[in-house]
């Protein structure tokens, strides 16, 4: 008597089941099966493989179907990558997981095939494999989609934590520039600096330029701009922080920066500043007399 | 006296590109005693011209090289690429001329941070070979 795949399969089921979650419990000590509990582990596992298992119940077709973004399978698929973007040291393991059932079903496919002994043997492999390729393939790019949102929200958060507009007293403003000064930081300084100045109604704003490494010509260039900016809407700037060979090269250059106050070192700069507004920092005995 | 560092070549293609070089060329000249001052300009002319490289030709490469020897401390940097060349070198070289509206000051100011300046140009292959130099 002959069974057909679909009764072959539905029939280990159980077993086949079971030997997939006990060889990934066991093979992975660290990663998905640490990391998440095992009961929800074993859920997930048990909705793919009954999914996967589904879909090689139907008649091979060539080519094979697509993967359906909609159905519960990519919605399992993408909690796996999910879980793996939040957890990079276990990067393979979603791939592993994958590729453990397939060896599995392989081998049960193959012990049905020699029972059976009739059909046409490579098509249902054949079929098995295609399918596992789309999975993966659908896992794949799950995770690089992930792991690009990843970095792109990293950058952007970088931009943001290193250009802090600070406010160092009434309507004085300090601009400390740190790192690398490229077009696009260029622009969001500039227009942090221009909303908080106007917020502020700042009169002096000190931008400080110790961290930034190099001064070329395009960053030179960019300074120039945040400073023209700045004083169209009313602000002096004072220009702080850098170093003697920086002045140097600068010179060598061949660029000034016009008639902008320069200081060398922050404290200078802020001294300049409260002076400008009509202050000025007194040791306290002086207030006593 | 020290062995001779091997020549380190850096593709150019995109700005971080940049940075690697400069750090490069910066940390070679402090290896070989090279003074702050000296290693800023040398840096800040590498800055310059690879950032030509990407503004003007796309893509290019920087080699760095230790020629020094018992009487001298040499780093020589080539930096060439493919493009389109410059079409009015001595023009080119003058203070303040630009054709992408930047300061102008990239090419002039280069020769003018470093001890040797090299530049030839033609459509397919621009080359700027620049050094410093100091007594060992
Ligand atoms: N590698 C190159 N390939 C082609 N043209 C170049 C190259 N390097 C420079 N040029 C040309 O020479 C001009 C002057 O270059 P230079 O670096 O002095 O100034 P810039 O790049 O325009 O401005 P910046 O002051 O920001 O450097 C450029 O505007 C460009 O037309
Ligand atoms: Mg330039």
């Amino acid at each position: 008597m002959t069974v057909s795949l679909p009764q072959f399969l539905q029939a280990h089921r159980d077993e086949m089941l079971a030997e997939w979650l006990a060889e990934w419990s066991s093979s992975s000590a660290v990663g998905l099966a640490a990391t998440s509990s095992t009961a929800q582990t074993r859920h997930v596992m048990q909705t793919l493989f009954d999914e996967i298992l589904s879909q090689l119940m139907v008649a091979p077709q060539d080519p094979p179907p697509g993967l359906d973004e909609h159905a519960p399978l990519c919605k399992h698929l993408r909690h796996l990558a999910a879980e793996q973007a939040r957890h990079p040291e276990v990067a393979t393991d979603p791939m592993r997981m994958m590729f453990s059932l397939r060896h599995l079903l392989l081998r049960h496919v193959s012990t049905w095939i020699r029972e059976a002994g009739t059909t046409p043997v490579a098509e249902h492999l054949v079929q098995v494999n295609r399918y596992f390729d789309q999975i993966a393939l659908f896992v794949f790019n799950n995770i690089i989609n992930l792991r690009d949102r990843h970095i792109s929200e990293q950058s952007l958060s970088l931009m943001e934590l290193s250009t802090p507009v600070l406010r160092l007293w009434h309507r004085i403003l300090l601009l400390p520039l740190v790192g690398i000064i490229d077009t696009g930081r260029a622009r969001q300084v500039t227009d942090h600096l221009l909303e908080a100045i106007a917020r502020h109604e700042a009169r002096v704003t000190v931008i400080d330029l110790t961290g930034v490494p190099i001064i070329d010509t395009s960053v030179a260039q960019h300074i120039m701009k945040t400073i023209d900016a700045a004083r169209l809407l009313g602000s002096r700037v004072v220009l702080t922080g850098i170093s003697p060979e920086g002045a140097q090269t600068l010179t060598k250059l061949g660029i000034r920066f016009g008639d902008v106050i320069c200081r060398a070192t922050l404290r200078a700069g802020i001294a300049e500043a409260l002076l400008i507004i009509g202050k000025r920092i007194t040791a306290m005995e002086d207030q006593a007399r | 006296m020290t062995e001779p560092r091997p020549p380190a070549r850096f593709a150019i293609g995109n700005s971080s590109d940049i940075v690697t070089a400069r750090q490069a060329a910066r940390a070679l000249s402090a290896h070989l005693g090279f003074g702050k001052a000296h290693q800023t300009r040398l840096a800040t002319a590498v800055s310059e011209l690879t950032r030509n490289v990407i503004q003007y030709a796309g893509e290019g490469s920087c080699l760095i090289e230790d020629l020094s020897d018992d009487q001298e401390r040499v780093i020589r940097i080539s930096i060439e690429d493919h493009g389109p060349g410059i079409p009015n070198l001595p023009l080119a070289m003058e203070d303040g001329f630009s054709t992408s509206g930047g300061l102008g000051a990239g090419l002039p100011g280069a020769r003018r941070l470093v001890d040797d300046f090299h530049v030839s140009s033609a459509p397919g292959l621009t080359r700027v070979v620049i050094a410093i130099r100091k007594p060992a």
